[in-house]
């Protein structure tokens, strides 16, 4: 077959002019490194927003106290005090998709003290259902209790992040810790979670039982939020707008008139988090898109300077029987061998930058058989579209002119 | 009788045609040559040679007039068509050899068969080399070959692929005394085996070498002689001095 001759010619071409091959190289390869640390970085935000929003759990609501789009108290104006732990008690028992609820109450940035040490944490008040509708557990020790909230203990589980503040290394549990004033004993440690889907610490935390923060601590008896677990991923909408119809119906709120409450779905918590990650990800891809175009500017140039070159070549290919197809195909290929094999090479640096990449800065990578294909499919890409122009001059010079030169 | 190879009826070649400085090459060149013939083709520098090969050998295109070859009118043939014409029936031998650089002999012969679909190309190549006396030298790169090396490996070239007709302009126009003698008598070796040849030339005593000479002045045809007693390039070799048998090419 004479494509798999000229294919060949092609391949040996790349072999003889070893400059003209490394430059056009370099063009594509910095191109693709560039486009691969983008994938991997893409891919790897894409995977911690999902590992996010799993975290936040695809089969369930969060209901924050006050309307609009503000969580929780809206920054201006005084916190909404209508959302009551009845509500939360109301919603499990009414709406059959509801399989739990965890109604809680925080106050961010509050100072704790162990000793002399001392550190700023969220303080949760929560109860024993916090568990089981957050799936998270203590690692060490024991959640809060249904006697501790009956008995408005002050006994508290603490977080990752305050507790290595705190103790280092020594064991926590057993040891007091005062928030503000009122001393707290912690029982247990909580299991790290990490990240949330808006970028907080979810382990900078230490939680009590509701009832001894709502008396003890904040002094009110409203909720924050009262986070819901559904019973299937299915029942999302369906329990939204029920939940939304309920807590109209209990805090009597007229027709026409706004809700004093906000019900989030995990869809709206992954925009969140999505949002979060997006910008840095534009700011790449205009990166390697233009680090792509200029390879190809490079590519395309120097396939031109080989084709005038090497005009006697084509003057002799075409005396032998080179028809302006084959020479046509045989420059493409040039092009395109060589900046596929750029983006093979490509591809492998940029792998291995986003390995360091992820070590140095510690945003997550992930690497995959689509980000290669990917490199691959536009390093043949650029060498097809860059390789055209100087191809089609070859294969239009007619034999005379190019043998003369 | 047999039809000619080549048919030539009132070939004009006019360069820049419409601008300043019109180049009359060809002035109505009409001509036959039969098949199997040894045609030398003389004239002065700027004559029209090349131009009057390059047409005929479909590497450029008349002005005016016809060309058959093999009976095909190549006026009527497009650029692939003209391409698989040259691919298949026509070899070329040019002055300054036209081998690829950084491509060892084999390859360089292997080249006509990359553009046809005949099978055993380096087998046929292999053949080719041997047959001009370089199967010896099948893996040297053309900067390891002397000049009439080099020469021989493009007749070597022009003939894989078995055509019709070799078209040879100047092709001892580089070589000293000795080694345009060895390649005058490959061309008379290969037109005894039957194969057409047409020879540039403008020194008289290499187209003395040729059955039929023609001489060229001003794109015209002045002088169309048989030879009845061409010159044998073996017997040229022999009466060389023997101090020029150890020299080094060029
Ligand atoms: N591409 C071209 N453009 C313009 N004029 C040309 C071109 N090619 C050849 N000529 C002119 O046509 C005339 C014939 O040229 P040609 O090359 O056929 O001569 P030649 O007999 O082969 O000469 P030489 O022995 O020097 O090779 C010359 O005057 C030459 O300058
Ligand atoms: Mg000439």
């Amino acid at each position: 077959m004479s494509t798999a001759r000229i294919a060949k010619t092609a391949f040996k071409g790349m072999g003889r002019n070893k400059v003209r091959t490394f430059l056009m190289m370099l063009g594509v390869v910095i191109g693709i490194v560039a486009l691969t640390l983008v994938v991997s970085a893409a891919m790897g935000a894409q995977k911690r927003i999902m590992e996010r929003v799993r975290k936040f759990g695809l089969d369930s609501l969060m209901v924050t106290a006050g309307g609009g789009q503000e969580m929780g108290r809206p920054s201006s104006g005084l916190p909404t005090t209508t959302l009551k732990i009845e509500d939360a008690q109301a919603l499990k028992d009414e709406i059959r998709s509801v399989v739990d609820v965890a109604p809680f109450n925080r106050r961010s940035q509050s100072e704790i003290k162990f000793e002399e040490k001392s550190t700023t944490t969220g303080v949760f008040g929560v109860t024993p259902s916090w568990e089981p509708v957050w799936d998270w557990e203590a690692k060490k020790g024991e959640f809060i209790t249904e006697d501790d909230m009956d008995d408005m203990a002050r006994s508290a589980v603490i977080g990752e992040t305050p507790r290595r503040e705190l103790f280092g290394d020594d064991d926590p549990i057993g040891e007091t810790v005062r928030i503000g004033t009122v001393p707290f004993e912690i029982k247990g440690i909580m299991q790290d979670k990490g990240t949330s889907p808006g970028g907080g610490d979810m382990d900078n935390r230490i939680y009590v039982p509701l009832s001894t923060f709502l008396r003890r601590v904040a002094n009110v008896d409203y909720l924050w939020g009262i986070k819901i677990r559904l019973k299937s991923v299915n029942d999302i909408d369906q329990a939204a707008e029920a939940v939304a119809a309920l807590l109209r119906e209990r805090h009597k709120i007229a027709p026409g008139l706004p809700d004093d409450f906000t019900v989030r779905k995990p869809d709206e918590v992954k925009e969140m988090a999505e949002n979060v990650a997006g910008t840095f990800n534009l700011f790449l891809i205009v990166v390697a898109g233009i680090s792509l175009i200029s390879g190809g500017v490079v590519v395309s140039n120097i396939m031109l300077i080989s084709v005038n070159e090497r005009r006697k070549e084509i003057g002799l290919r075409k005396a032998v029987g080179a028809g302006r197809r084959q020479i046509l195909l045989q420059f493409l290929l040039e092009s395109t061998v060589v900046t596929l094999a750029g983006g093979m090479i490509g591809f492998l640096l940029g792998a291995a930058g986003a390995r360091l990449m992820q070590a140095v800065t510690k945003l997550p990578t992930s690497l995959s058989w689509q980000s290669a294909v990917l490199g691959i499919a536009f390093s043949a890409a650029v060498g097809l579209i860059a390789g055209l122009q100087p191809a089609r001059r070859a294969a239009a010079l007619e034999p005379v002119e190019a043998l003369r030169s | 009788m047999t039809q000619p190879v080549i048919q030539v009826r009132n070939l004009v070649k006019v360069y820049n045609k419409g601008g300043g400085a019109e180049v009359h090459a060809l002035r109505d060149v009409s001509l036959e040559i039969a098949r199997g013939a040894f045609v030398g083709i003389i004239g002065a520098s700027g004559s029209g040679k090349s131009s009057l090969m390059n047409i005929l050998g479909c590497l450029d295109k008349p002005t005016s007039g016809t060309v058959f070859l093999d009976g095909v009118d190549i006026g009527g043939l497009g650029d692939e068509a003209l391409a698989r014409v040259r691919n298949r029936k026509i070899g070329f031998v040019f002055q300054s050899f036209n081998l690829l650089p950084r491509t060892n002999a084999l390859e360089n012969v292997e080249l006509p068969l990359i553009y046809s679909d005949k099978p055993g190309a380096s087998r046929l190549a292999r053949l080719a080399l041997e047959s001009v006396g370089l199967g010896a030298r099948i893996h040297h790169y053309p900067s390891e070959l002397s000049g009439g090396e080099q020469q021989r490996v493009a007749i070597a070239r022009a003939l894989v692929n078995d055509p019709e007709i070799v078209f040879a302009d100047e092709p001892t126009g580089n070589l000293d005394t000795r080694s345009s003698y060895e390649i005058m008598a490959l061309f008379q070796n290969l037109n005894t085996q039957g194969r057409t040849i047409v020879l540039i030339t403008h020194e008289r005593d290499i187209a003395e070498h040729a059955r039929r000479v023609i001489r060229i002045a001003d794109g015209r045809i002045v002088e169309d002689v048989e030879n009845t007693r061409p010159r044998d390039a073996e017997a040229g070799l022999n009466n060389l001095p023997a101090q020029e048998a150890a020299h080094v090419d060029r």
